[in-house]
């Protein structure tokens, strides 16, 4: 097929469209955060100058009195392990379902629909209860296991609906033209599991990322207190004063994670599906 | 994948969860000492009047207890959500708290704060308001000490305005007059918050009639009500309405007010150091005054806001509770709470002490009058019930018809009737 | 593959094994997922069963189905009802649209596409909240830039009316949770082998003919899968409508009024009836798509 300027003009426009629809509001938190305070509200969109005092305050302090900087450490953390240990379990179980033939396969799949569909805030004032008379208030673990709780049912049903796509019998038949079952694990599955594993990996990452609910009521200091608790901290000049300056700055460095993370990881969300290895 | 493979990776896989998950619940340990610590949860405060308060009375203890402040959310009913999620469930970890007025009733029905008697209860209403000791009263007994009180004056512009306006009609149609282009707006706090419940309640009670007048009794005078929602609804429908005005809190008043989009601003007395520093001109320009009337042969009633410290009942360290707790409140407290906080204090004799003064250049005594005046917000256990029947029935206050304020009287009164029974879904 | 064809003993062995391995497999998510919930849920429920203030502890008792009464026979909980719904159903349906259309763009752009990737999933990424606050403050009239724009007028109070509000939320609620469902359209998309398209080309199928009849029916699984999880949270919308309007001007989402009478009102029983009519209404619909689609997503893939 012929690459010509057409095609390139028609996705160029497309692309700018897309990229337009996602960072103008962006775009604006980075504005609002590089205003100075008095000109918060100027309503302007591009600021008339840029001041980087929001950014320097998140950061005064060092790691233990900045209001931000433990926040952010626990962020990443809590959402990394939360994330290894979702897409383990959640693999295991997927496959099971996927594969294998179990009586109670429906009901471990309705059931965690189920437990996706409950309002959380109700869930949060017995699960504070459990958390203190477990001692695991204020932990790192007193956050991961809800985190991997809510997140477990989108897990598995992204990876089901995965699995079930592949091609199973290529296993075999790569062990049939001589691979050990772990290369042939590791050389046909992986790669056609990977678009799925890579998919909900970064759907679990980014809601213990974003989750306030459980993080404002399971945590009371910056031993396990992430960003979006921490936000509720900041204050501005006086008790009535928003810091909208510091939590737009906080928003956006708050992205920077994300987007080395999304970025690593889309770029294995491609097919693994080629000629070749169908027709093996 | 073979059960074999499956099995043992399974197992492996586990053991490693199992790990991680223990060591980063590793946490310090405690330290063994006669000193008792005395966890004060408290709204966190921008200028760190409560760290040092609580540093100056561990201090001061000579080792008996120390205070560590457990910070709470900026936002008030985050704050209290905080709390009542852990009183609910007879958290023993609350020593002290730092309660917002409207809290007082509600906390001390469900039995979370104990009573003030005796010598310390003495002590810590010395010389305050008998205002502002009521609100931390309930049932005509006192749960907590009284620390800051807050108030809201009239804040205009000398530069566009030679006299302030008396009455809330004088000024609309003062703000009127200047025209919408030339800040002829008038800022308040009418976004569906407790922010619309205190600007509601200061021009009822301005009017001449409190809300309640029993923690269960319903007061609410038809005439003196009517002509507050007379104002309201006169203002909201008026070209002296900022184009925001259903979701203004404090914050984007003083904005709009700093910005010099607005004439005239009911506000805490917060706005008149943050105009100082963020915006120096119209800082020079800013002039003060009583809250408006409602009634012009009624003195107005300000609003009244503020913190008062109360003891947790399922603290376990009630017996130097209250002692810490009226340090901490005192006067010393307070005199540091007004120089790095702007936090007015709750003792009457306050007012001359420099400290004071200098926080509110030439507007002390004009904070002082506004705190004696001030008509607070109704107690009761059902508050956040009231409260909230009370926004839903009157925002937006474009709704409000100046000239027919008898059907929108007759929905409030029953609304807040059902609320103060604690009836129907709010 | 099922050795059908073997005798007896053999098959009912390998499937005990074959279940014992399935159930081991699922065990740790599962256990991972009650021991949280199974507390709460149950106590939520038995909550909702009783008159519980906290603020009034001496009042509690047992009152049966009451609080259901009360809450289904409010005008308030059916309004919020409405307004759940009309938010979520315009909101999903545009953002399966637009979800689709950026997917395709995030497969097939012949250039950058890490790049568009990457900003899509961007706004996914930021934080909920501030997320709402950032569009409320660009709307405000005092303080906000989208006034400015052209057409628009000056004065226009957004949030000071029913139905512009909507539009705001509706647009934030867009604007968060689109690139959720280009996630999961661009993964179903990848699956899709490209050979089939060659050969429908060779049969001389047009591009909407190639999206209508390969492209959407298999990628059924991944559409299935956003639309439930995004309906899910959609109905659950709190963020977006607490932080823009606070419910103000009858936007009031029925997880507000959930969190009005739990929080705010401290009345547990109420709150918790909220909670489960919540829950049951999200199976409800959980319920319609799963047959509407017919689809079966336990099911191995056709021939093994």
């Amino acid at each position: 097929m012929k690459r010509g300027s057409r095609d390139y003009a028609t996705w160029s426009v497309a692309i700018a469209v897309v990229l337009i629809f996602a960072l103008i509001p962006v775009l604006w938190l980075i504005s609002l955060s590089l205003k100075p305070p008095s000109a918060v509200t100027d309503q302007r969109f591009i600021p008339s100058e840029i001041s980087l005092d929001n950014y320097k305050s998140l950061f005064e302090g060092g790691i233990s009195d900045s209001p931000f900087i433990k926040p952010l450490i626990n962020s990443i953390a809590i959402a990394l392990i939360t994330t290894v240990i979702a897409i383990t379990l959640a693999s295991f179980a997927a496959y099971a379902i996927a594969r294998l033939e179990f009586p109670g396969k429906r009901v471990i799949l309705a059931g965690a629909l189920a437990i996706a569909m409950f309002p959380p805030i109700s869930t949060v004032g017995p699960l504070f209860d459990m958390w203190r008379a477990l001692g695991l208030y204020d932990t790192y673990p007193g956050l991961i296991i809800p985190y991997l709780t809510f997140s477990l049912p989108l897990a598995i049903y992204v990876l089901v609906a995965f699995f079930r796509e592949i091609p199973w019998e290529l296993e075999q038949a790569a062990q049939v033209d001589g691979a050990t079952p772990f290369q042939a694990f590791r050389k046909v599955i992986v790669p056609l599991a990977a678009p799925g594993v890579f998919t909900a990996a970064i759907l679990v990452f980014i809601f213990a990322w974003n989750d306030f609910v459980f993080a404002i009521s399971l945590t009371s200091s910056d031993a396990s207190r992430t960003v979006p608790a921490a936000l509720a901290f900041f204050t501005g000049e006086s008790s009535f004063t928003q810091p909208t300056g510091s939590i737009a700055a906080a928003a956006v460095v708050v992205t920077v994670p994300i987007i080395v993370f999304v970025l690593f990881f889309q770029r294995r969300i491609v097919s693994g599906l080629t000629a070749g290895a169908v027709k093996g | 994948m073979t059960p074999g493979v499956a099995t043992k990776l399974c197992v492996c896989l586990g053991v490693a969860a199992l790990t991680v998950l223990a060591l980063s619940s590793c946490g310090g340990g405690g330290k063994e000492s006669s000193t008792r610590t005395l966890s004060w949860f408290v709204a966190i405060q921008p200028g760190g009047s409560i760290e040092k308060v609580a540093e100056r009375c561990s201090k001061e203890s000579g080792g008996k207890y120390k205070v560590e402040p457990e910070f709470l959310p900026t936002d008030a009913s985050q704050q209290r959500e905080q709390l009542v999620r852990r009183l609910g469930a007879e958290d023993s970890s609350i020593d002290i708290i730092g309660m917002d007025v409207i809290w007082t009733g509600e906390f001390a029905n469900a039995g979370w704060v104990e009573e003030w008697k005796g010598p310390l209860k003495r002590q810590v209403t010395e010389k305050v308001f008998p205002g502002v000791i009521e609100t931390a009263s309930f049932e005509g007994k006192l749960y907590a000490a009284p620390f800051n009180t807050n108030t809201q004056l009239l804040w205009y512009r000398k530069d566009l305005v030679p006299k302030p306006p008396r009455t809330w009609d004088e000024m609309i149609d003062e703000a009127e007059k200047l025209g919408r282009a030339n800040a002829g707006t008038i800022q308040v706090q009418a976004s569906r918050y407790e922010g619309f419940m205190v600007w509601a309640n200061a021009l009822i009670e301005s009017a001449g009639t409190p809300i309640l007048s029993g923690p269960e009794k319903l007061d609410l005078k038809q005439g003196p009500t009517e002509k507050a929602l007379a104002v309201m609804g006169r203002l909201a429908n008026s070209p002296a309405a900022p184009a925001g005005l259903s979701t203004s809190d404090e914050d984007s008043a003083r904005l709009a007010f700093e910005a010099g989009e607005s004439a005239f601003m009911t506000n805490y007395t917060f706005a008149y150091a943050s105009a100082q520093a963020e915006a120096p001109k119209i800082g020079k320009e800013m002039g003060y005054a009583r809250f408006p009337r409602v009634d012009a042969n009624r003195p107005s009633k300000p609003p009244l806001g503020g913190f008062n410290l109360a003891v947790s009942s399922y603290s376990e360290n009630k017996d130097i509770d209250f002692e810490a707790a009226a340090c901490l409140a005192g006067k010393q407290s307070q005199l540091t709470a007004v120089e790095l906080d702007g936090l007015p204090p709750s003792r009457s004799d306050l007012y001359a002490n420099k400290v004071v003064t200098k926080a509110y250049p030439g507007f002390a005594g004009l904070v002082k009058q506004s705190i004696e005046g001030a008509g607070p917000r109704p107690t009761t256990p059902a508050y956040q019930d009231v409260s909230s029947a009370l926004q839903r029935t009157l925002h937006p206050p474009e709704k409000i018809d100046p000239e027919d304020t008898e059907s929108i009287y007759d929905e409030l009164k029953s609304n807040l009737e059902a609320a103060v029974k604690r009836e129907g879904l709010l | 593959m099922e050795a059908s064809a073997a005798p007896r003993p053999r098959v009912s062995q390998k499937t005990r094994s074959e279940r014992r391995l399935a159930w081991m497999l699922c065990a740790p998510a599962v256990l991972a997922m009650l021991a949280v919930t199974a507390y709460p849920i149950g106590y939520a429920i038995v909550l909702s069963v009783q008159k519980i203030d906290l603020r009034f502890p001496d009042e509690s008792g047992f009152v049966g189905l009451s609080n259901y009464g009360s809450v289904l026979s409010s005008e308030l909980w059916w309004t919020d009802i409405f307004n759940t719904l009309f938010v979520m159903i315009i909101s999903v349906a545009i953002e399966l649209v637009l979800g689709m259309a950026i997917a395709l763009v995030m497969h097939r752009a012949i250039f950058g596409r890490g790049i568009v990737r990457t900003s899509v999933l961007i706004p996914y990424g930021i934080i909920t909240v501030v997320a709402a606050f950032a569009w409320q403050f660009a709307f405000a009239p005092d303080t906000g830039f989208v006034n400015h724009l052209p057409l628009i007028s000056e004065e226009m109070d957004w949030f000071g009316g029913r139905f512009s509000s909507f539009a705001v939320i509706i647009l934030a609620e867009i604007w968060k949770t689109t690139p959720f469902m280009a996630l999961l359209l661009l993964a179903g998309l990848v699956t899709i082998d490209g050979q089939l398209y060659e050969a429908a080309k060779v049969d001389g199928a047009s591009a909407w003919q190639r999206f209508t009849r390969i492209t959407l029916p298999l990628m059924k699984p991944a559409i299935l899968v956003a639309l439930l999880f995004r309906t899910l949270d959609g109905f659950r919308v709190f963020d977006t409508i607490f932080v823009m309007t606070r419910g103000a001007q009858d936007t009031e989402s029925v997880s507000i009024l959930g969190y009005n009478q739990l929080i705010s009102r401290l009345n547990l029983g109420l709150g918790s009836a909220v909670s489960v009519l919540i829950f049951l209404c999200v199976f409800l619909i959980a319920f319609l798509f799963v047959k509407g689609f017919g689809a079966r997503l336990d099911e191995g893939r056709p021939g093994g």
